[in-house]
């Protein structure tokens, strides 16, 4: 189905928070402050990588209005965070391994005063070579920036099935091909921060953004050496966080701070400090090489990849496990020799993104596909399908998967689309002038949703009957613009037919929810709809049970609809206020006085399902997308412009279609700039590009006005497991297809992200000047 | 003792007049969010490029993280909080085209983003795609990838267009 709003009809719902956001009424956590409050500030390492020798705080102690400086002997538990592997620091002691590196905290009462403090503050080091490639870091004598070595090795990663090199021996055509891609920055509009505050309880009250409260909370109690329980993170609205916010960014100094001065102490981090000390998106180098048969059948694949995962973990290894699970694509290959290794560097910190190290293998595996099907001077989308793997093969790495035809069904409809046709007789523009070449290239996609096999994915979600005779659901999932309170809205009225004034939706609030997992890879909805569909059994049940008991109606005759319980088959067409019409029987308000509150609270708890087999990292559920892309190259700029793209995606039913076309329109625009224009560069690893002067993320004139969304819904018969969550895989396979597109516009393989510009620049075929000189 | 003079500021801001005792080279944004704790203008690049602290000043959209205290005393400036429909609480057609097309995700830019509309509307009642593109290429949102804000925009230029010529009809 063409996704549009038209066509979405009745299903369009306008999202409940929506008027608080147009009317700028609604406050961020960074939004927030309280009349006593101070202004913390972080100070961060002059060099990516030295060695402390000093640090002397007395100066900006004595700062007039400076309550606290805080360095690592003020941690009063771990001096360290990470949620995967708590390998960061809150306060360098020794060594600094990057240039957002913290090493001291002040409170003071005005931000200038804040600053002042910071500069006040003086620390000697001695300057170390950083290690400013992963080449570098990889060379035998490198020094080693963690002792866990060895050397600067984070993960390593490894698939082999059959006897590639023997494979590739019998190929009659090998591409090889070495891939890079950039070190993409989430710029999210709102950046890190929010407000500390400390109550008469002594429990500490954390706003701050982040994907998974509790993660934070219990990070945070390791780092004040508290119980989990003294402290209470709220965690949305979130102005924007694409994976970035996932890890702790400024809430240890925040915490830390506003329990020293027993004060709330509000931090903000200005874009600059944002871009210094925030999480990217990996680099990576992927050399590829795939044999294939006269056929044009692959026989054999070598994947080698490189990650530059910066100064510490944080999730750089799953993000490898990803990236080496998805470079085999959707294909059936037989004999495969992947390898993938994450190393340390002294640049930056990268780690989760949208897309999850999927992004660079799609690129680099699809580009791949385009190549060998040139060889064979075959349709590409007719190449792909002969090597695709079919509905009952397993997943890449050999996992059983659940069986969907999302993969062929992608494949048919991009295949069918007025787009991709294009392709096939590229429309000569005689209006044109020649230096401006068009084309059109596609490329598919399968993404693995959740967190994978062996990391624990815990689930669950509550559903009561409140006080207030609302129906309520709460879950540790955040809100940071996805739409994920109208996806609950939209699911909990189709399933109880009442209207949204009768629900009450609680996330972000480790005080409110039950753990529930985080809002990370592509599957809060998927979830939310699982935990509903085991919750809503009980939970009717007990409504209509108790509706009987007070009626006398028997609850079989009752179903639950707008404002409370109603006779079955009177239910009002439209919702209402409607307790006067003949049907209604009872109001939720009335049911909730009935018997104890505990009474009305269903729980459940659950993993997000994973492969039965033991392949660490390997998927289970899988979505699908084809996109086709049309390029305009002018080849005197090297600039490309996007004319046109269609994404198809296989996630199954669409629950919020605004919500489902906002994401893709949106990881489709993201993943523009990770294609043409976004790279945060570095030099002798420190930031270049610091904030979006020099960032260039696409604007309003950079993007494809054209794009179109096509939803397949379909789901196998009694699929349990509902909606895919769409987050990222509008994100994923839009590079290729537009590097592609290039190549059908101008003969040129690019292989390198973003599009270098001066490799599509073709000079002009005009007669030389006497006396220049033609190189 | 009396403060100096020259940290007397006075401006009219969303149709009230304000009068604060702040350094002349405060930032319009910390006037706007600090002083007057009027959060809905949004802070993000303080560099001029990403325009989520757009305001009106005298009905022109600047970026107020690039104005300071002396440039705005005196003038008119309108902030996202002085929008509305006919009655003050309710929608203005602009952020109702915004609810109804899904112009905004996580809505940071949002505030910006309608303040920059309603300056390209009072200017090109009627956009085309081109004033739409130059009218707000100085608004980045990251999360919509502009589609619904379009959409949101084109809708709003339709409604206003309609609403003024129903006005003018209504007054001749
Ligand atoms: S904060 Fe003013 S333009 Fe970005
Ligand atoms: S809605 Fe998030 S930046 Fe625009």
């Amino acid at each position: 189905m063409l996704l549009n709003r038209k066509q979405s009809g009745k299903r369009w719902h306008l999202r409940p928070d929506g008027a608080p956001k147009v009317t700028g009424q609604l406050q961020y956590l960074t939004d927030m402050t309280l009349p006593d409050m101070i202004h913390g500030r972080v100070l961060r390492s002059e060099y990516p990588y030295a060695r402390i020798l000093s640090i002397d705080t007395s100066e900006a102690e004595a700062l007039e209005g400076v309550y606290a400086v805080l360095t690592s002997k003020d941690v009063l538990g771990l001096n360290r965070f990470g949620i995967a592997t708590p390998d960061q620091p809150v306060f360098c002691e020794d060594i600094v391994r990057y240039v957002g590196d913290a090493i001291a905290a002040v409170a003071a009462d005005s931000p200038e005063r804040a600053a002042l403090a910071l500069d006040a503050i003086r620390v000697v080091y001695e300057e170390l070579t950083p290690l400013n490639s992963t080449d570098a870091a990889l060379a035998p004598d490198a020094p080693e920036l963690h002792k866990h070595g060895p050397g600067n090795v984070l993960h390593r990663t490894e698939i082999k099935r059959g006897d590639a090199e023997q494979a590739f021996a019998t190929c009659d055509h090998i591409v090889t091909e070495t891939y890079f891609t950039p070190r993409q920055m989430h710029a999210y509009m709102e950046t890190e921060g929010g407000l500390f505050v400390p109550d008469e309880e002594g429990r500490l009250n954390v706003y701050a953004a982040t994907q998974h409260g509790y993660k934070d909370r219990m990070q945070l109690a390791r780092i004040i050496g508290c119980p989990e329980e003294d402290i209470r993170v709220v965690s949305s609205p979130i102005g924007g966080s694409f994976g970035g916010k996932d890890e702790l960014n400024v809430q240890p100094y925040g915490a830390l701070l506003a329990l020293r001065c027993g004060r709330p102490v509000k931090m903000h981090n200005s874009r600059k400090e944002s871009v210094r000390a925030g999480l990217k998106r990996h680099p990576m180098k992927i050399e590829m090489q795939t044999g294939m048969s006269r056929e044009g059948i692959i026989q054999a694949h070598r994947v080698r990849i490189t990650a530059d995962t910066g100064a510490y973990a944080t999730l750089g290894a799953p993000v490898l496990n990803f990236c080496t699970e998805h470079c085999l694509g959707p294909y059936a290959i037989p004999n495969v020799d992947v390898e993938g290794v994450s190393v340390y560097t002294n640049n930056g910190l990268s780690g989760e993104f949208r897309g999850f190290g999927g992004n660079q293998a799609i690129f680099a595996m699809e580009g791949q596909m385009d190549r060998l099907a040139e060889i064979m001077n075959m349709d590409p989308w007719e190449f792909r399908r002969r090597n695709m793997r079919e509905k009952n093969d397993p997943g890449p790495l050999n996992q059983r998967i659940l069986v969907t035809d999302g993969l062929s069904q992608v494949w048919e409809a991009l295949d069918r689309s007025e787009l991709w046709q294009k392709h096939q007789s590229p429309p000569a523009d005689p209006a044109l002038p020649p230096w401006i070449k068009r084309g059109v290239g596609a490329a598919i996609a399968m993404h693995g949703a959740g967190l994978g096999y062996g990391i624990p994915d815990p689930a669950g979600g509550r559903l009561s009957l409140n006080n207030e005779g609302k129906i309520e659901v709460a879950f540790s999932y955040e809100e940071f613009g996805q739409g994920l309170i109208a996806t609950l809205e939209i699911m909990l009225c189709d399933l109880f037919q009442c209207s949204t004034s009768d629900l009450s939706i609680i996330i972000g609030d480790t005080d409110r929810v039950p753990h529930s997992g985080s809002s990370t890879a592509s599957r809060s909805t998927t979830m939310a709809w699982m935990a509903l569909q085991r919750l809503q059994t009980p939970f009717r049940s007990h409504v209509l049970t108790v509706a009987s008991a007070l009626s006398g109606v028997p609850a079989d005759e009752l179903v639950t609809g707008p404002g409370g319980v109603w006779r079955k088959g009177q239910l009002p067409a439209e919702t209402s206020e409607v307790e006067s019409e003949s049907g209604f029987v009872v109001s939720y308000a009335e049911l909730a006085t009935q018997g104890e509150a505990d009474e009305w609270i269903f729980d459940t708890k659950f993993d997000y399902p994973t492969t039965p087999d033991n392949v660490v990292g390997g998927h289970y559920l899988y979505t699908y997308a084809a996109v086709a892309a049309e390029v305009e190259v002018n080849t005197l700029t090297g600039e490309t412009k996007l004319l046109d793209t269609r994404h198809v995606v296989a996630a199954g039913p669409v629950i919020n279609p605004m919500g489902y076309i906002g994401q893709i329109e949106g990881g489709s625009v993201m993943a523009l700039g990770f294609t043409l224009t976004e790279d945060a560069v570095m030099q002798d690893s420190r930031y270049v590009t610091t904030n979006l002067d020099t960032y260039l993320i696409p604007t309003i004139q950079d993007i494809h006005t054209n794009l179109e969304v096509e939803a397949i819904e379909d789901l196998p018969e009694g699929d349990a497991f509902g909606p895919r969550g769409i987050g990222e895989i509008g994100s994923v396979a839009l590079a290729p297809a537009i590097t592609a597109a290039i190549h059908q516009a101008t003969g040129i393989w690019v292989n390198r992200l973003p599009v270098p510009r001066e490799q599509l620049v073709r000079p002009l075929n005009v007669p030389l000047q006497e006396g220049v000189s033609p190189s | 003792m009396s403060k100096p003079l020259e940290n007397h500021w006075t401006a009219v801001v969303n149709g009230e007049e304000k009068h604060l005792e702040i350094a002349q080279t405060t930032r319009l944004v910390d006037v706007l969010r600090t002083h007057l704790q009027l959060t809905g203008t949004k802070v993000s690049c303080e560099v001029g490029r990403c325009g989520a602290c757009m305001v009106l000043m005298d009905g022109e959209p600047v970026n107020s993280c690039l104005v300071m205290a002396y440039q705005c005393a005196g003038s008119d400036i309108m902030t996202i909080e002085g929008l509305h429909g006919d009655e003050k609480g309710t929608l203005h057609p602009i952020q109702q085209a915004f609810v109804e097309e899904g112009g905004f995700q996580c809505g940071y830019c949002t505030p910006g983003m309608v303040i920059s509309t309603k300056a390209l509307l009072d200017a090109h009642p009627e956009p085309s795609q081109e004033q739409i593109e130059t009218g707000l290429c100085g608004n980045l949102c990251r999360c919509t990838g502009y589609g619904g804000i379009i959409r949101a925009v084109r809708k709003a230029g339709e409604r206003c267009v309609v609403k003024e010529t129903s006005a003018e009809e209504t007054v001749s």
